[in-house]
């Protein structure tokens, strides 16, 4: 459901327009497969947020087999990967992972995934290009 | 919103390169999940804006453009607008009007390389030129410069220094390359290793273990650490000889300068002070000494010290031979031949060294002495002195031993005259004949005396004395002739000498001429103004102080012959002659002040009282009598005679007296008193009605409001006294014990709450006063409110915060009995000194019974307010169960004369009509008695 109505981006220049096109909003993409699950799982939550973050962050969708221009440049290989953007600057999360670029597993949790958009949107806000995520997610996944 | 999301309804222009357009760049997080570049790379931008081009047609243009500026240094990249030219119109669609703009400034570019070259070209050709025409040195030694690029390094080596050929600064050069080094400790040991014999063989054991290691096994390690120390040490023992020495003889300054003389003495003296002679020193300064005689042996002083060190040493016959030696090099020295006496004193030779010593120089006065002191008898003695007197006959000294020695008083005359006669100024000797002789002859004596020295004050002294002697004392001035003689001398002693004069004799009883003296001289060299008042009080004062005072006396007598009618001088004098005279001596000068005075009623009174005090009735009325002659109408006198009528239990006289009195100086000072009178003989009725009489004359007068209220209190007349009360604290507002009376009675009647308002009113109409303060806290407290009296303290402290009473009452009824100490001494912080906080003190030293401490605050406040009679009666109170009967005694007179007349339980005590003709001491007693521990 979350992934047909989340709005598509369907070529590199569609990709950067949004994140060219938003002035005081935080631009959040979804980079991955639209049939693959994790990804729909993550669709799911996404939608569900998007109407109360709103009126501080924009979220879309990018299928990487459809745009594989960022494949290289962003590493994308992961199923899902969600990454953030304000005012044409790319955002880095400390998750604790190691990997403070993007969000590379999914995250089912609505008020988590809020509460970390609301601190990369305040970080964003004062000009920071790291923030450290409210919650430690070393130990959950994967590491 | 929505006209920023256009862009996903749009198409995605032809050959975009994605990220391109925003400038994304990539990153690399780990490598092992694939290689990360850093956005597009170059190759892939290039290739896709070629794409782009020859999509639109303009493929060839471009080349050329790349390739001329390719030539023209490729400045592309530098000119490019920082923010993102390149993609900034890229996504623009590129129309006919784009190509011809461009052509248009294609042209125009190309027309400006044009120019641009010829110019560059003509001045490249101009600068050629002119390089050519003026070359720079820099370009004419090239060829020459290349060359250098073949000389070796030895060659650079090998090349020749330039010398300094200037003659200029050759001395500072020289100096400069001049260079010292500093001596290794090697060096210094073995020098001093040089010519020592080793007398201690190195402990190597011992040495190995030193810090020294290796270098000590061999025995030459120094320690210049304790050498350095021990020099300091000698310096420092040195300069506190120095010290010493130059300590003892700051005066004649003689210890820095190299004075033989200086020298010896000091080392004498060093001798001398240190006590403990060490046998090197001896040496050492017996040998410096011998030096000393050797080199100067005309000096006495040398032999002096060098036979004083031999005497320190103990060796007392060399001591002798040396000074022997000494007083035959010098034999004009007195001092070597008393050195040399003095070192056979016990011996017969002194005798012998004595007559040699005369003989040698027979004028010394102090030989002769010392001959005449060695012999035994007195005929001797005398021989001895009369040889001296023969020699030297001008020696006032001699002449005194000669006559002490003379047991006759005829021989002692003889000889007296004859000393006189040759030595006429000798003051001493005059005097000594004149005591000696007849008073006839003394007379004769001291006239000539005085002929002989006219300068001389003692000897007209003594003839006023002489005369003092011979009964004549009164008729014959002396001293005024000797003032006059000695002005026209012009030696006029100080006025201060000649009272120090006329307090000697008058410690040696010649009354009449220290009376004389001062008569005489007090009034010389002072100006004739008012000061000499002042003066003449401060010497009476000091003269008093020295317990001279008779002298005292004199000047008194002296000081109101100039000033008849100073009162403070005739008071000044009654109080000398009450404290140190007769009374009868007493009246006289009251009797004369008030003959001087008759308009002071002080003096008056002082005598009327002198008089009563001594039992004479009748003889104070007599004195009252004679000042009303004087002061009619003086309402002091008036009370006074009343008193002493009163006193004396003549009711009816003073009842009539104060009638008189009440017309004739109606004061309400007056009317008071004869209220006061009838109420303590316990007229109540005749008081009460007098009372009312005086309020309508003197209706302002607290007192008189307070006598009603206490009259009819005592008639137990409880709601008049309170009418009365009432009405005088509305005719005066302002009198503090008439509201704390109408406070006691209502309290006494019962009733508390009417004495609480009266209090706040008074505290209304008289603000910040202590008293009103404490009387409502006692309320609050006697009612048993203590949180109230407590909250009432608070708020008086505040408003009066620097009363004593306040924080007595405090300290003392307020505070647990371990607070109170550390409350006292806030309050004597807050207060400075309070008598009656003292007496708190006092009080509370002697409840944890430290009697010293409590007895010396007991004095202390005593100093301070001695009018407070009830730290008076504390005092006694205290001295009774803690003091000796003497020293009770001893304030009881104290406190008597003090006669203290506040307190709030003296006043109570003194005041209440039953004490009315109670003295001092009873009131004392009874105030004592009174006080509630």
């Amino acid at each position: 459901m979350g992934t047909v109505v989340l709005p598509h981006l369907n070529s590199g220049w569609h990709v950067d327009q949004a994140i060219l096109s938003e002035e005081d909003r935080l631009v959040v993409i979804r980079f991955g497969r639209d049939h693959d699950p994790d990804c729909m799982r993550q669709d799911e939550v996404l939608y569900k947020i998007a109407d109360k973050v709103k009126s501080f962050a924009a979220i879309y969708v990018c299928d990487i087999d459809q745009v594989p221009d960022f494949n290289v440049m962003y590493e994308l290989y992961d199923p899902c990967t969600i990454m953030f953007f304000f005012r044409n600057k790319h955002m880095m999360v400390d998750f604790g992972t190691g990997n403070n670029n993007k969000l590379n597993w999914v995250l089912e949790d609505k008020q988590e995934l809020i509460d970390i958009l609301e601190t990369v949107f305040r970080g964003a806000r004062k000009g920071r290009g790291l923030v450290v995520s409210p919650k430690d997610y070393s130990t959950r996944h994967r590491y | 919103m929505a006209t920023r999301r256009d862009f996903l309804s749009q198409p995605a222009p032809e050959n975009y390169v994605a990220g391109l357009g925003r400038g994304a760049t990539g990153f690399t997080t780990r490598s092992d999940l694939g290689p990360a570049r850093e956005g597009p790379s170059d190759d892939q931008m290039k290739e896709m804006l070629a794409k782009r081009a020859a999509q639109l047609g303009l493929d060839g243009a471009k080349k050329d453009k790349d390739d001329k500026e390719d030539d023209g240094g490729n400045d592309d990249e530098r000119f490019q607008d920082p923010d993102n030219e390149v993609g900034l119109f890229a996504g623009g669609v590129y129309d006919k009007d784009d190509e011809e703009a461009d052509k248009i400034w294609d042209w125009v570019e190309e027309r400006m390389d044009r120019r641009r070259r010829q110019r560059e070209a003509r001045e490249q050709a101009e600068r050629e030129e002119y390089e050519r025409n003026n070359p720079k040195i820099q370009q004419q030694f090239t060829d020459l410069k290349r060359a250098l690029s073949t000389v070796t390094d030895d060659e650079w080596a090998n090349l020749p220094e330039v010398g300094d050929l200037t003659g200029k600064n050759r001395r500072s050069r020289q100096a400069l390359r001049q260079r010292f080094y500093a001596v290794p400790d090697s060096v210094l040991a073995g020098a001093r290793d040089l010519g020592a014999m080793g007398t201690t063989v190195a402990d190597d054991g011992d040495a190995s273990s030193g810090a020294g290691g290796g270098d000590s096994a061999d025995g030459t390690m120094t320690n210049f650490a304790q050498i350095g120390a021990a020099r300091g040490k000698v310096l420092q023992s040195r300069l506190e000889a120095a010290s010493q020495v130059s300590g003892g003889d700051a005066t004649s300054g003689s210890a820095t300068s190299i004075d033989a003389q200086g020298y010896i003495t000091d080392l004498n003296r060093l001798q001398m002070t240190e006590g403990q002679a060490q046998v090197g020193d001896i040496n050492r300064v017996r040998e410096l000494l011998s030096s000393v005689v050797k080199s100067n042996p005309n000096n006495a002083l040398g032999w002096i010290a060098a036979a004083r060190l031999e005497e320190l040493a103990g060796k007392i016959v060399s001591a002798r031979k040396t000074i022997d030696q000494g007083c035959q090099r010098c034999p004009k020295s007195e001092d070597a031949w008393l050195e040399n006496i003095r070192l056979n004193h016990d011996s017969h030779n002194a005798k012998v060294i004595a007559r040699r010593a005369i003989e040698a120089n027979n004028r010394s006065v102090r030989l002769w002495v010392e001959a005449m002191r060695l012999e035994n008898l007195p005929a001797n003695k005398k021989r001895v002195i009369r040889q001296a007197l023969d020699h030297i006959p001008e020696s006032e000294a001699l002449w005194k031993e000669a006559v002490n020695l003379e047991d006759d008083e005829n021989d002692a005359k003889l000889m007296l005259a004859k000393a006189t006669e040759l030595i006429p100024l000798s003051t001493d000797l005059w005097l000594a004949l004149a005591r000696l002789e007849t008073p006839e002859n003394a007379q004769k004596v001291l006239n000539k005396a005085r002929k002989a020295c006219p300068t001389s004050h003692e000897i007209w002294i003594a003839a006023a004395r002489l005369q003092e002697q011979l009964g004549q004392g009164q008729k014959v001035n002396v001293l005024k002739r000797a003032v006059q003689v000695l002005a026209k001398e012009s030696a006029m002693p100080k006025r201060e000498e000649w009272i120090a004069e006329a307090e000697r004799c008058e410690e040696e009883g010649a009354l009449v001429t220290c009376e004389a003296i001062i008569r005489e001289t007090l009034g010389w060299g002072l100006d004739e103004d008012d000061d000499r008042k002042e003066t003449w009080m401060d010497d009476a004062r000091a003269s008093i102080n020295r317990g001279r005072y008779e002298t005292a006396r004199a000047i008194y007598a002296y000081a109101l012959r100039v000033f008849v009618n100073s009162k403070t001088l005739w008071t000044a004098a009654s109080d000398l002659e009450r404290n140190h005279g007769t009374r009868e001596s007493l009246w006289q000068v009251l009797e004369k002040a008030v003959e001087a005075c008759p308009k002071s009623e002080d003096l008056w009174m002082m005598l009327a009282k002198e008089k009563w005090q001594a039992g004479e009735v009748d003889g104070a009325r007599l004195v009252l009598k004679r000042a009303f002659n004087q002061n009619p109408n003086n309402e002091d006198i008036w009370l006074a005679a009343v008193k002493l009528e009163s006193a004396n239990d003549n009711e009816e006289q003073a009842r009539k007296l104060l009638e008189i009195a009440r017309e004739q100086a109606p004061t309400d000072r007056v009317w008071m008193k004869s209220v006061v009178f009838e109420r303590v003989l316990g007229n109540l009725e005749t008081a009460l009605d007098l009372n009312l009489k005086a309020l309508q004359l003197f209706p302002a007068t607290a007192k008189l409001w307070m006598l009603k209220g206490q009259i009819y209190d005592d008639l137990g007349k409880v709601g008049q006294s309170r009418e009365a009360y009432a009405q005088g604290v509305k005719a005066v507002p302002k009198s503090v014990p008439l509201w704390l009376l109408y406070a006691r009675l209502e309290e006494n009647a019962g009733n508390t709450v009417k004495a609480r308002s009266v209090l706040e009113r008074a505290r209304l109409a008289v603000p910040k006063n202590a008293e009103l303060w404490r009387e409502s806290v006692r309320l609050e407290r006697r009612s048993g409110n203590m949180t109230q009296a407590k909250s009432l303290m608070a708020r008086a402290l505040q408003e009066v915060p620097k009363s004593g009473i306040l924080w007595v009452e405090q300290i003392w009824h307020l505070e647990p009995r371990t607070q109170r100490k550390p409350r006292s001494l806030e309050a004597i912080k807050k207060v400075d000194s309070d008598a009656v906080l003292f007496i708190a003190v006092a009080r509370i030293f002697w409840a944890d019974r430290k009697l010293d401490k409590a007895q010396s605050w007991f004095e202390k406040a005593l100093v301070l307010d001695s009018d407070n009679g009830d730290g008076w009666a504390w005092y006694y109170k205290f001295l009774t169960q803690h003091g000796t009967e003497e020293k009770k005694a001893d304030v009881v007179t104290k406190c008597v004369l003090n006669e203290p007349r506040h307190g709030e339980v003296w006043q109570t005590v003194a005041k209440h009509p039953k004490n009315a003709r109670k003295g001092v001491e009873e009131i004392l007693k009874l105030v004592a008695a009174e006080l509630d521990a």
